[in-house]
Parts: structure tokens; sequence; C-alpha cells
């Protein structure tokens, strides 16, 4: 894979992740009536000594993430990660209130959050299935709430397992009015990468 | 206390009679230290997948289980059948995702594959800070066998194992 991910390719996956997730972000904003905006995705090849420069929080700090699966035609990983502070801001807006810690992060808070990434990564997949004409499902989110490093290399060990490397399609989003940062990631199988690039004639 | 030698994905670090291993940030990955009594050597991998199923284990062997215990019995330069005399400490092995439609349970298929490999060599894991459903983060203190566990949310775990380790620490 690394010999045919060339600029043009790159370019390709990250310009995906600006219209998937363009979407997106518009979903959360009609659904929390704040404007969220989008940083320019980075694509990165995986391996283990790059995982810190993921979602740039500290690895000890306590963060909030969802993850999905993804069947069909571009097949992978979909997750979201938003530092706890980050989190909170989601919840005082969607349901007026906040956990004071970890021990008060009920089902509520947790289905709050699968909702935030349900709707996004449904539009995401939306997006690129209607520039690939790709099939696309997506399983209902996993939650957790732990320190970033386990969170995060939980999420990619498990993508990880079968593949010789992992690609990440990472889209920070903020916005103005909060102290608000969300990570999406997405971790595509990448064997099916071809078909991808096929569909985009590249 | 000295600088903390952290093992990252899929690595190895060592120290003898002196010095701090760790790891940060485990979630399914299981940081496996072997410690040998005689030589008061201490290494530790940072497992990240049960079994290696390409040549990448030949660059990281401390990745998977398969051929991170090899890999530290030749940091340790012990032969397999002298395996027997080192202790081991495990920690992690956390299913984090625990509502998951489908899931690999990576997390106890690393802590399983560990206690197989160690039956194996006939070595006894004399503390274990594994499983669950919560991230972990650890230091082991060569030269005292101290070993601190930290989760989230919950009181940092402290255990003094030089006498299982046969530490004899010099007076202060």
């Amino acid at each position: 894979m690394t010999t045919t991910l060339n600029d043009l390719r790159t370019d390709a996956l990250r310009e995906i992740g600006n219209i998937g997730l363009g979407g997106a972000v518009t979903a959360l904003s009609d659904l929390t009536g704040v404007l969220f905006t989008l940083e320019a995705p980075q694509v990165m090849q995986i391996d283990t000594s790059t995982l810190p420069q993921l979602c740039c929080v500290s690895p000890e700090s306590l963060v909030v993430g969802t993850v999905s699966r993804v069947n069909g035609d571009w097949p992978g990983e979909g997750a979201f990660l938003f530092p706890w502070q980050s989190a909170c801001v989601l919840w005082q807006i969607l349901v007026q209130m906040q956990p004071s810690g970890l021990e008060e992060l009920n089902e509520l808070y947790q289905s709050v959050i699968n909702e935030v990434s349900n709707i996004m990564l449904g539009n995401y997949l939306q997006a690129i299935s209607q520039m690939t004409g790709f099939t696309l499902h997506m399983e209902p989110p996993a939650f957790a709430a732990d320190m970033a490093m386990a969170v995060l290399s939980s999420i990619l060990v498990e993508a990880l397992y079968g593949q010789r490397e992992l690609l990440a399609i990472e889209t920070a989003f903020k916005t103005p009015e909060h102290e608000f940062k969300g990570y999406f990631l997405y971790l595509p199988e990448t064997g099916n990468l071809e078909k991808l690039f096929g569909v985009l004639g590249i | 206390m000295a600088t903390v030698k952290l093992a990252g994905m899929g690595e190895i670090v060592w120290a003898c009679g002196a010095g701090v291993l760790g790891c940060i940030g485990l979630g399914s990955c299981v940081g496996t230290l072997l410690f040998d009594p005689r030589t008061q050597m201490a290494a530790l991998a940072h497992v990240m997948l049960p079994e290696a199923h390409d040549q990448d284990a030949l660059t990281t062997p401390g990745k998977y289980a398969t051929t991170a215990l090899p890999a530290l019995l030749r940091v340790m330069d012990l032969s397999p059948a002298l395996a027997s005399r080192l202790k081991a400490i495990l920690i992690g092995g956390g299913e984090l995702f625990q509502n998951r439609s489908q899931t690999l349970r990576i997390g106890e298929r690393n802590v399983e594959k560990v206690h197989q490999l160690l039956r194996e060599l006939r070595i006894d894991v004399v503390f274990e800070h594994t499983r669950g459903s919560f991230g972990r983060s650890f230091e082991f203190d060569v030269a005292t066998g101290f070993i601190k566990v930290r989760a989230v949310g919950a009181s940092t775990v402290e255990k003094d194992l030089a006498a299982v380790l046969g530490i004899q620490r010099r007076a202060a």
C-alpha cells in the first residue's frame, strides 16, 4: 500500500474526509444550534510509533469515544473522540446538564454521545456514498470513557487486526462559541483502497 | 523517582538492578514484564495482539504475544529451559468498548495467550491487574519491586513485590 499512496491519492482521501465530514458537522450544527467548523483533514499511514500523534490530547487525559464498524464497499471503523471538557459542552447543549465526573456518566449521557456519533457518521457515509455510489452500512456505536491513549489504542489495535498497515483519515472539528474540539477518525481496511481509487478514476 | 522507561505500543524496554519501567494508556494491550531474581533484570513488552501473522513480527516482536515472550528471553539472555526462574507481571487487557455488536475480544485474547505462553515456559505470574472494562497505566521500580497501577476514576493500586521477586533492598 505504501507504494500506491501517492500525493494524488492522499489528496483524494483528504478531500473525501472534507466532503464527508462537511455534511456531518452541518448535521451536528443543526442538532445543536451551534456552528461547528472543520479543520483540514489529515491522512496518515499509521504504525504504532505514530499513534501518539493522532488526536492531540495528552495520553492519560480523560476522553469520551465511540467506535462503529462500517460494512459494505469501503469497510472500516469510524471513531469519534471528545476530550472530557468537549463532551461536557455537547451534554450541556443537548440535555442542559453534564456529569461532574466519570461516576456520574450514566446511560443518558452515553446515548447523547452515541447519537451524535450516529448522526455524524451516518452523514459522513452518505456523502461518500453519493460521491462513489458505494453501499455503506454502519453498526451502532460502542461507547467508552477512559484515558485517551487506552481508548485510542483499543480502537486502533482492533482496526489493525489482520492488516499490516493502518490508514487514518483524521478530521478535527470545533466551534468558536465554546471551548470544544472533537476528533473523527476513519480507519478503512487498506485492502479496499484500490476499489475507492478505481471509482474516483485515480 | 528516576525517569520512567516507557514501552510504547509493540516496544520492548529493559533495566537491570535500577530504573523504572512502565506503559501509559494500556487498553486491550497487555504490559508483559518478566523479572529475573538472579540477575535483578526486568524486561517489559507492550503486547498489542495475541498472534503474529506477518513478517512485521521480525521488526517489532514486542507487538505480538507469540513473538514478544521469545524476544524478552533474548533480551534477558536466557534460554527457554531456564525461563522457569523468571517471575511475570501482567497489566492491561481491558475491553473498553463493552457494547460492541461484533467484537474481537482482543484484550481477553491477549491475556489468555500470554498466560498460555507463560505456562508453557513454567513462569509464575506474581502480580496481575488485567481484564475489566477500563484502561491502565503502570510503573514498576526495578530496584525496589514497587508497582503502581493507575486507572481513570479509581484509586492507584500500589504493591510491594520485593519479597516475591527476591529483591533485597539496600538499607537507605
